[in-house]
């Protein structure tokens, strides 16, 4: 939605590094990344007008582990809060229209897991349709396969710009002090490895994490006075497709491709941040949304670096708000992803003050 | 040495199928691939609604083919738990002839070598069916071997249900506090966690204070006693679902020991009746003999303290005032 009555800005981000086993419980980790905006901002728990995370109890297998993830926010005396059995991406675009009833001015969004205890691949078939795919285990991994495959079959992309994609999310990793991945193979090594969920190999499927990522987001003018460079949210939009893998252009991401256009997602970015879980899908994203050249692509490395799910679509957000804030760019894209093969698509397009 | 959390999470689910997937899983039940009309096209899996429109769709299924063209694929070499098959195989989109969209599903293919997008494949139907979407696979065109399907099926109800029981595992180790807290229980006492910045003491320790948002470790920690005052309790009358092992109504107390400011909640109590219980009521813990504790079923949320704790023995001290309990009763 562009046409909205109030200017909403991320006045303050915060993240963990993911971590592939956090030898903790959750809410430590939400606690830490609340602690770090409250002391960024100088605001007290109570500033906080309203409270939303996103989270999956199934990925560490403890029913209403999204009751005890309120330990985490500083929930005493009792603060207006809700949550969202997603990633935190979709946390933040319920606060954000709640925001524009006009009543309240802060909110604070949250997206956390801990996937180490599970089996993700087991977990995630599960979204699938009841009847006629989840009995059958058709897992996330499998089903990226076969779109990364239909990419090939359309001449649409090679393995080898699967691998250029790893390559690349890498490299950019490398700089990024919460990214879990510390490698630096070549395209070409990495095109010798082993078939995981062919033609997709074990490195094209992003590493599950632990992790927690929070923002807060306040309305109109008490922003600047919270912050010196808000990143404001010009638009944000969801759009998804069937849940039949076998109903959609797999090579396509038309939801993608709306939601952008809804949002006011023309024009040039300096930087785009994609929930790409699958290499291929940073393929197939780019040309929904028309990136170009001059549009820089995951430089946190992406979920490929590291993927604390049910948080990694709200990184994508905090990574472009924080290069806003430090001037090191203007105007970004950020996506999130949900569903298998990109059945779901977010995108907030973010501005700094000119 | 404690061992690790290993927990299966169970979820029995009933689901009604609807008109159309009950048609669908009953073709299937009996040895039949049914799809449905939308227009000029045939859907399979059929669905309810039109996709583009949601236009509802005629109900009556028609009998679509058993052979089909593999328009894209992928290969499990890993076979996890809950995948048909326990050797490596495909999952692939599968256009019907005659169908106008593809359906998503296993290939017993052997080999990844004998895999390609355009392949033709057909259903192999399973001996046993009841009437689900696993009552069969496709394989290559020419290994497909015929399965009398015909006894069996006759005369039986429509499929109006499927029962999916989810079956996850999950494995972690216990996060040091609790490991902390088990060793304590198995040598016969409770430790809690005091809160540097408000001195409140919780028992057992979260590894952190929610009220005041600090992270708490083992310089946090502390013996407390293991006697304490019930200051609330239920009596649970059980029901029948799946897994339950209750037969008769028990209680389930929460007990505040001397020195913690948080109440053991849903504390296993067998050797008192209803009317012996009370809000304000004393009580001490019998520990089982040293060598006879058991943790088993610990995890990282609950402890099951009946294999520590024999029984909570009334202490015969006059009650506690219940007035001054009423902030834990909530």
């Amino acid at each position: 939605m562009t046409d909205h009555s109030r200017d909403v800005a991320i006045v303050a981000v915060s993240q963990t590094p993911a971590y592939e086993a956090f030898a903790g419980p959750e809410p430590v980790l939400i606690m830490r990344c609340v602690n770090d905006l409250l002391a960024r901002t100088g605001l007290e728990r109570h500033d906080i007008d309203f409270t939303l995370a996103g989270s999956c109890d199934y990925l560490s297998g403890a029913p209403f582990a999204f009751v005890m993830n309120i330990d985490g926010v500083g929930a005493w005396p009792p603060v207006y809060e809700s949550h969202v059995e997603m990633d935190g991406a979709w946390a933040l675009f319920e606060a954000w229209i709640r925001l524009q009833l006009g009543d309240i001015d802060v909110a604070l969004v949250i997206g956390s897991g801990r996937s180490s205890p599970g089996n993700n691949r087991e977990i995630f078939a599960l979204q699938g349709d009841p009847y006629l795919t989840a009995p059958l285990g058709l897992d996330p991994a499998s089903l990226a396969g076969i779109q990364a495959r239909a990419l090939l079959d359309a001449d649409l992309a090679t393995e080898a710009d699967f691998a250029a994609v790893v390559e690349r999310s890498w490299k950019a990793a490398a700089d990024n002090p919460n990214a879990m991945v510390r490698r630096s193979d070549s395209a070409d090594q990495l095109l010798d490895q082993p078939y995981y969920a062919a033609p997709l190999r074990a490195h094209d499927v992003a590493p599950v994490a632990d992790g927690a990522a929070a923002l807060l987001m306040v309305a109109g003018d008490r922003a600047r006075e919270l912050c010196e460079r808000p990143a404001w949210i010009q638009g944000i939009e969801h759009r998804i497709e069937s849940h039949h893998p076998g109903f959609r252009d797999l090579t396509d991401s038309p939801s993608t491709r709306s939601a952008a256009e809804k949002v006011g997602g023309g024009g040039t970015f300096d930087v785009a941040e994609l929930m790409v879980a699958h290499s291929h899908e940073e393929i197939i994203l780019r040309r929904a949304l028309g990136l170009g050249d001059d549009t820089v692509v995951n430089p946190s490395g992406g979920p490929l670096g590291g993927h604390p799910v049910m948080a990694t679509g709200l990184v994508r957000v905090i990574e472009v708000a924080s290069r806003i804030a430090d001037g090191s760019a203007q105007r970004g894209l950020a996506h999130a992803s949900s569903g298998a093969c990109l059945q779901q698509n977010l995108i907030c397009v973010l501005q700094g003050d000119d | 040495m404690l061992p690790d959390v290993d927990l299966l999470l169970e979820y029995p689910y009933t689901r009604t199928t609807g008109p159309v997937l009950g048609q669908f899983l009953t073709g299937l039940r009996d040895g039949h691939l049914l799809g449905i009309r939308n227009g000029d096209e045939v859907l399979c899996p059929p669905l309810e609604y039109d996709p583009a429109t949601a236009q509802a769709l005629d109900s009556e299924l028609v009998e679509v083919a058993t052979e089909g063209t593999v328009t894209s694929w992928t290969w499990v070499a890993d076979p996890t738990s809950t995948h048909p098959f326990d050797h490596p195989f495909a999952f692939a989109l599968v256009l019907l002839d005659g169908t106008d969209h593809a359906m998503a599903h296993a290939v017993d293919a052997g080999s990844i070598d004998d895999m390609s997008t355009g392949m033709r494949v057909a259903v192999q139907f399973h001996e046993e069916r009841t009437g689900s979407i696993t009552d069969f696979h496709f394989v290559p065109l020419d290994r497909a071997h015929a399965v009398d399907i015909g006894a069996g099926a006759e005369g039986a109800e429509p499929v109006t249900d499927i029962v999916q029981l989810i079956a996850l595992n999950y494995h972690e180790p216990l996060h040091a506090h609790r490991a902390r807290a088990a060793q304590a229980l198995l040598d016969g006492r409770f430790i809690g966690q005091r809160s540097p910045a408000s001195g409140k003491v919780y028992v057992p320790g979260r590894g952190y204070d929610p009220l005041e948002r600090v992270e708490m470790g083992e310089d946090d920690e502390l013996t407390v006693a293991d006697r304490g005052t019930v200051t609330s309790f239920t009596v649970i009358t059980p029901v029948d679902y799946y897994g339950q092992k209750e037969t008769n109504p028990y209680i389930r107390a929460s007990i505040l020991l001397d020195g913690s400011d948080s109440p053991l909640i849903s504390v296993d109590i067998r050797n008192l009746e209803e009317e012996d219980i009370r809000v304000g009521l004393r009580l001490q813990a019998v520990w089982r003999p040293e060598g006879e504790r058991d943790l088993t079923g610990i995890d990282n949320r609950s402890v099951p303290l009946e294999g520590v704790i024999e029984r909570w023995d009334p202490t015969g001290e006059p009650d506690a005032d219940a007035n001054k309990l009423r902030e834990f009763t909530q």
